[in-house]
């Protein structure tokens, strides 16, 4: 089935559709066809007694004038009700103040007939990869699945059976148990989606893409004495049914029981600023936090992020590179196209310590003079782009491993696990919160610590990297951003030494 | 909104999924619209119309148990996904704690779904047109350019952080200069005057975000035993944010306001309030940490009453994921926390006759002086933990003032004395199965209650049960644009790092 055909729609009423959303005045036009189904299957108390699936299909429009969006769906793609959205969606071009406020050059199409400028990065060639297809080329309808994938998919999910994922997430709960005694309660959820998306924009710009998301996450709850703890990992990979595998159980079980002693023994530490080694992996979400957000163009756009004055200067030391990537195979942030149709790339964001990049969408690219990079993204269908980020991560730096950095530290704590973050875009203040840690004293790691959050500001948390280590490592847990829509992100680190945080404590 | 027609087809998948195998089924089915109107540094930035449907199936075959949603409604696509969500229900393991409540519990008085009058006609009325205006009218920055401040419109939050309109000293909005130089700043006087009033900072409004939108809802519940109930609700909603600079740094404000009804939204307000919060940050820093009494504002208290509701879920009691396990009967909170559901008071934001699985909603404890009076069960953990089934979860918990009612902030402020006042928190969580917590902070250190100078860059860290145990006070404050309606809460000795 061609994608249009699965829309039921055909390449003369898309072009009729954008003509309808550009009628009152309008800059731009795209419409945004989504068919996403939603799969899980529940483990609890030894029995996976639920499961199901969840179907959303529809169209989005916007239009734009200036800068200005207006916004519609249908969840429906018949004609009618996409042209109603369309026409809706176009209203914007009569509710806007027309003049730009800054001077932007705007997103025009009437009278351009190529595309948008690539960043320099990516290239021209990739306008014809990746599931971008022209209506001009005629071998474009039939090549959408060939297409270079950043998503493996060896067995699509859609051919599996859902009862063989049963005796999965049955040897999950075995293994875990087999591996501590301490284990009271043991939760395991599989969650699988694919969709498929079409795009089209006042461009002609044909681009389609198929997302498959596989994610699986473990709750235990362990019992020793009278005390209780708990535990949670997970898994999340854009891949196909070959994601159950012996090897993702065993590195679910293994994690699902580690550090289970430490977690028993842990306690606050004093609170106050100090020193703290972050270990690789998961401690990413310091980038996400402390730096991406504050990076994404639209809050630079607005004047609201504390680093939009701060393009092409030094904001922590040379020697280290932060980008942002749509291209890691199988990641979680990966994306062969964004959801404006905007070639999957990677963006750095600061390169030898400079600020060399906001992450884009089209319309902020167009505000900045510069290329899309990819960032423009949207929860689903019912959602207007904005700029998002994908996997963040910092490179390997020169400084040694992680026990160089910890040997360094006369008294302060290693963080390795955490559950969630927030960052305050004007202020820069941004929080994390620890799972679980350890205090450093004297170079070396000692009591157990856990259930702390840790407050920093953001650039001055940069400023004051004071080490990074060779071991970048990127996080495969089910990481989602909250900002204004949820997006599915990675995130990773190599261990880094931050000279001064504010750490939570008795 | 659902009219017949759909009642119909709802009744008709219900059917479906006999027909198919399933021995009983629910059916959800959903439908929303909503208007929305962002404006941008007093400019209409976007305009955005959604309509949403969905019908979810629970279904229960041979012992089995799966939940299922599409909005693709038309009867073709419908059979197709009940065959199949059937089929994939016989996959799973049986679960024979699996079913739908007694039809006795359920829901029986919401017929048309207006009962609550949770309902504005004026939403139908609502052009574009007046929804922009509404918006932009709301601007702090519109109101500015186009002289609509009226005389004596003061921006100080406290009339202590803002000096008069320093708004002219905005560069970036030097329209909005003139019509802020007529405006009359002189106020009452100082409920908590400071150095503050004096020092007068400058600042420059960088960024204005706000967002008016206006809603309708409406559900209806029905399953195999007859079950069948309806809810309708209008909202009107609008949020802001504004982002000041002075110094060199920057400060952000946020406030909201909502309500069912259109009269009772305030949106001009929220941005002049937006602003107070911005401004009076301005030159905040960490204060030496040490153990304060904390005064937690009205606005942001949920943060501390949610996880006690979650841990009194009979989902987080039979995982043993709760930190108040074993606590139904017991006195574990102090004397002064009250804790009422109060789901079915007509008029009010977030009433509802019945939970999701229909069963109807009533006014209860849920703590009582200390005492823990009800876990939230719903019919599955009830024949899991052979207990009786309650309702799956608080719907509108208002805690009760105490040790008096009628306190707001100020007064609880006078009462306290000193320590430190939260009015926003900064990211931070609690650990469900043992209650510590550790939150980002910010707010003010005060003093003899009144205001010293604004904090930030803190965290609040400590233990649930331990901070409940040190409750001083519980306001009569709450907002009742809020689904959880607690107010100002104060607590003793609370940890504070900076």
């Amino acid at each position: 089935m061609s994608h249009c055909e699965r829309f039921g729609i055909t390449e003369e009423q898309l072009r009729a559709l954008v003509a309808e959303g550009l009628s009152a005045g309008g800059d731009w036009c795209d419409l945004y066809f989504e068919d996403t189904s939603y799969h899980d299957l529940l483990l609890r108390d030894g029995v996976v007694g639920s499961g199901g699936y969840h179907v959303d299909f529809g169209c989005g429009v916007r239009v734009l004038k200036g800068e200005k969006t207006g916004y519609a769906y249908a969840e429906s793609t018949d004609f009618a009700s996409l042209r109603a959205a369309a026409r809706a969606a176009g209203s914007i071009a009569n509710a806007a103040i027309a003049a730009p406020l800054r001077g932007s050059p705007g997103l025009k199409t009437s009278d351009c007939v190529g595309p948008l400028p690539l960043p320099s990065a990516a290239g021209p060639s990739l306008l014809r990869s990746r599931g971008r297809l022209r209506f001009s080329d005629p071998t474009a309808a039939s090549t959408p699945h060939a297409m270079a994938s950043f998503y493996s998919e060896l067995t699509p999910w859609e051919d599996a059976e859902v009862a063989g994922f049963v005796p999965f997430l049955q040897r999950i709960e075995g293994g875990i148990r087999a591996r501590d005694s301490r284990v009271l309660k043991v939760v395991a959820v599989l969650s699988y989606s694919v969709s498929d998306i079409l795009m089209y924009n006042s461009l002609g710009e044909l681009t389609a893409d198929h997302r498959p998301l596989g994610s699986l996450s473990v709750q235990v709850i362990f019992r020793q004495g009278n005390r209780t703890e708990n535990n949670t990992v997970s898994r999340s990979l854009r891949m196909g049914a070959e994601m159950i595998s012996d090897a993702v159980l065993e590195d679910l079980v293994s994690r699902a029981v580690a550090g289970m002693d430490a977690r028993f023994e842990a306690r606050r530490p004093k609170g106050g600023q100090m020193s703290v080694v972050m270990g690789a992996g998961a401690s990413g979400i310091l980038l996400h936090e402390a730096m991406g957000h504050a990076f994404e163009a639209d809050f630079n756009r607005k004047g609201q992020s504390i680093f939009s004055d701060k393009m092409g200067k030094q904001i922590c030391r040379p020697g280290i590179n932060i980008l942002d990537d749509g291209t890691l195979p199988a990641s979680r942030g990966a994306l062969n196209v964004d959801d404006e149709g905007v070639p999957g790339q990677k963006t750095y964001m600061v390169t030898d310590g400079r600020l060399t990049s906001y992450l884009h969408d089209r319309i902020s690219a167009a505000w900045y003079g510069v290329a899309p990079t990819g960032n423009g993204r949207r929860e689903s269908f019912r959602y207007n782009p904005i700029p998002r980020m994908r996997a963040t991560y910092m490179e390997s730096g020169p400084d040694g491993t992680r026990e160089d950095l910890i040997a360094s530290v006369r008294k302060g704590i290693y963080v390795d696990q955490f559950a969630n973050g927030q960052v305050k875009i004007g202020e820069g203040d941004f929080t994390f919160f620890v799972k679980s840690g350890f205090l450093i004293e004297k170079g070396r790691l000692t009591m157990p610590i856990k259930d702390i959050n840790i407050i920093g500001n953001g650039p001055q948390a940069l400023a004051d990297i004071q080490g990074v280590a060779g071991d970048l490592k990127i996080d495969e847990g089910t990481w989602t951003c909250g900002k204004e829509q949820s997006a599915a992100v990675s995130c990773g680190i190599p261990s880094v030494l931050i000279g001064r945080l504010t750490v939570g404590g008795e | 909104m659902i009219t017949d027609k759909e009642l119909d087809f709802v009744r008709e998948a219900l059917e479906m999924a006999r027909r198919f195998g399933a021995q009983k089924a629910r059916a959800t089915l959903s439908k929303s619209e909503e208007d929305l109107v962002a404006t941008l540094d007093g400019e209409v930035d976007r305009v955005t119309h959604c309509a949403d449907r969905s019908l979810n199936l629970a279904l229960f075959v041979d012992g089995r148990f799966g939940t299922y949603s599409t909005n693709k409604l038309d009867a073709v696509s419908l059979e197709g996904f009940i065959e199949r969500a059937v089929a994939t229900t016989r996959m799973v393991s049986e679960d024979v704690f699996r079913d739908l409540p007694d039809p006795a519990r359920c829901c029986r008085d919401a017929l048309t779904g207006d009962e609550l009058g949770l309902v504005d006609a004026v939403r139908e009325r609502r052009s574009p047109a007046d929804r922009q205006q509404i918006a932009l009218d709301a601007s702090v920055l519109f109101s500015s350019r186009s002289g609509q401040l009226p005389p004596g419109t003061s921006f100080g939050p406290h009339r202590f952080a803002v000096p008069p309109l320093t708004m002219p000293r905005v560069a970036r909005f030097p329209e909005a200069v003139p019509a802020a130089e007529k405006t009359d700043n002189s106020g009452p006087g100082l409920p908590w005057s400071n150095h503050y009033e004096d020092e007068g900072k400058d600042f420059q409004i960088v960024s204005e975000e706000g967002e008016y939108s206006d809603s309708i809802y409406e559900t209806v519940v029905m399953d195999t035993n007859g079950v069948c109930c309806r809810h309708r609700e209008t909202s009107f909603d609008y949020g802001v944010e504004i982002t000041v600079e002075s110094g060199g740094d920057k400060y952000s404000g946020y406030w909201w306001d909502a309500c069912s009804h259109a009269a009772g939204l305030d949106a001009p307000a929220c941005g002049r309030r937006a602003l107070e919060r911005a401004v009076a940050q301005i030159g905040s820093a960490p204060a030496p940490s040490g153990r304060y009494t904390a005064v937690i504002d009205a606005e942001m208290a949920a943060k501390l009453v949610s996880p006690l509701l979650r841990a009194l879920s009979a989902y987080s009691i039979q995982q043993n994921n709760s930190f108040l396990m074993d606590s139904l009967g017991q006195q574990v909170f102090p004397e002064g926390l009250t804790i009422l559901d109060l789901p079915r008071i007509p008029g009010q934001t977030c009433s509802k006759y019945f939970d999701s699985e229909g069963v109807t909603t009533v006014e209860a404890p849920i703590i009582e002086r200390g005492v823990v009076k009800e876990y939230f069960v719903n019919t599955y953990m009830a024949n899991k933990m052979q207990i009786a089934p309650t309702i799956e979860d608080a719907t509108r918990p208002k805690v009760l003032p105490w040790p008096e009612a009628g306190l707001d902030r100020a007064a609880i402020l006078q009462r306290c004395g000193s320590g430190i006042l939260v009015t926003d928190f900064n990211g931070g969580n609690s650990n469900p199965v043992t209650g510590d917590f550790s939150y980002g902070i910010e707010g003010f250190l005060f003093e003899e209650g009144r205001i010293v100078r604004p904090v930030s860059g803190m965290l609040m860290t400590g233990n649930l049960l331990g901070l409940w145990s040190r409750l001083l006070a519980a306001g009569d404050d709450a907002r009742p644009c809020q689904t959880k309606l607690i107010p100002t809460l104060a607590f003793a000795e609370v940890d504070f790092s900076g």
